[in-house]
């Protein structure tokens, strides 16, 4: 895992003023804490920090330089803004070299699956227990030529040495389904069309075609429903 | 179609359309999502037809959620009617969606495919939208 370094800045002031202050000044506030010790408030350059999460992940192993001293930490939550996609605040957890700590990794899917499966991750992130300096970026999964019903559960997992799994062994994280052959979704569609009132003009040539331009214009249907019938809803 | 199937009271206020969304911001289930940039009431034709475009796009590949639900009933009175004689008949079911709002999930295809199936399906609805993807969410 590489090694992140970042100097924070101790934070004498607090509350939302505060805050914004430091969030103006390309900094994000944060917390620091664990092993029993005092909360230190701090702020983290947001640049090296995005940076940090970019290319190490959530489970980053971050070495925080405080005031000359260094210490190892892992991000324990990450507040972000929805629709600006600033990060807000960040809480730190304190963490120390050879120290197990539970982590969710992210379920990674790699190699496609037979021609007529449907892949579906059913649980994004396996809970880990495992070295701090040695906490996987993310679990590859091979699903090359897998088909319906051979999905795989956790206990399948290929874990890095050292780790041991906390999720139940038995819970499903790829489900591989079969596909609903073309007739069955194009049954389903032009039900769904015909309830909503959404009229295709070219739907038969489009069918067989190469897929792009299927989906023809529809400004009766973008209109708004007007034309729902209210006794439905009564 | 989207709609309820048995309602306490047949109509109600407008809902409130400030403020942005407090939950639902973030992709649960899928690995690409349509996330909202503007408050709007979206309304059941309108959701069934985005999904129909996203999977007449993705055909065979891929699983579509949808992450908001029409629940919201909006009156109109009939067209040269006088004002007054009580509140319109039930016209729509709406969603009402304030900025921030992830709308539809979507995973199992490659992203090019999941970029250009969202972008015809943002097409059918009625605010600015944007693609967002699980991994842009760290």
């Amino acid at each position: 895992m590489a090694d992140f370094r970042l100097v924070a800045e101790a934070r004498t002031e607090f509350g939302k003023g505060s805050a914004r202050r430091t969030r103006r000044a390309g900094r994000i506030p944060a917390v620091l804490y664990g092993h029993g010790q005092d909360v230190v408030h701090l702020s983290l350059p947001a640049r090296e920090f995005a940076a940090i999460l970019r290319n190490g992940g959530t489970n980053a192993l971050i070495t925080v330089v405080l005031d000359g001293t260094e210490q190892l930490a892992l991000t324990k939550s990450v507040q972000r803004d929805p629709l600006t996609r600033v990060h807000e605040h960040v809480d730190l957890l304190v963490v120390r070299r050879g120290e197990r700590v539970t982590v969710d990794v992210p379920v990674v899917t790699v190699g496609e699956s037979g021609p007529e499966a449907l892949v579906s991750v059913e649980l994004n992130t396996v809970s880990l227990e495992a070295e701090a300096t040695a906490i996987p970026e993310s679990i590859e999964v091979d699903i090359t030529g897998r088909g319906a019903g051979e999905g795989v559960t956790a206990g399948d997992l290929p874990l890095p040495a050292g780790a041991t799994l906390l999720t139940d062994p038995e819970a499903l994280v790829i489900n591989v389904m079969g596909a609903p052959t073309a007739e069955q979704l194009d049954a389903e569609l032009a039900e769904a069309e015909a309830e909503a009132g959404i009229e295709r003009e070219e739907s038969a040539p489009a069918e067989g075609g190469i897929g792009e331009g299927d989906v023809v214009p529809e400004p009766q249907a973008q209109g708004g429903g007007e034309s729902i019938e209210s006794t439905e809803n009564s | 179609m989207l709609i309820p199937r048995r309602v306490k009271h047949r109509k109600q206020h407008h809902p409130d359309r400030s403020g942005r969304a407090k939950g639902g911001t973030q992709i649960n289930f899928g690995e690409y999502a349509i996330q909202a940039l503007e408050p709007a009431y979206v309304t059941n034709r309108q959701i069934e037809s985005a999904r129909i475009a996203m999977t007449r796009h993705i055909r065979r590949g891929g699983k579509v959620w949808i992450s908001i639900y029409p629940d919201r009933p909006l009156t109109k009175k009939p067209a040269e009617t006088r004002m007054g004689s009580g509140k319109g008949s039930p016209e729509w079911w709406v969603a009402n969606v304030k900025p921030g709002r992830v709308l539809f999930e979507l995973s199992g295809v490659a992203e090019p495919v999941a970029r250009e199936a969202m972008r015809r399906a943002i097409h059918k609805l009625p605010m600015k939208c944007r693609f967002i993807t699980r991994e842009g969410e760290v």
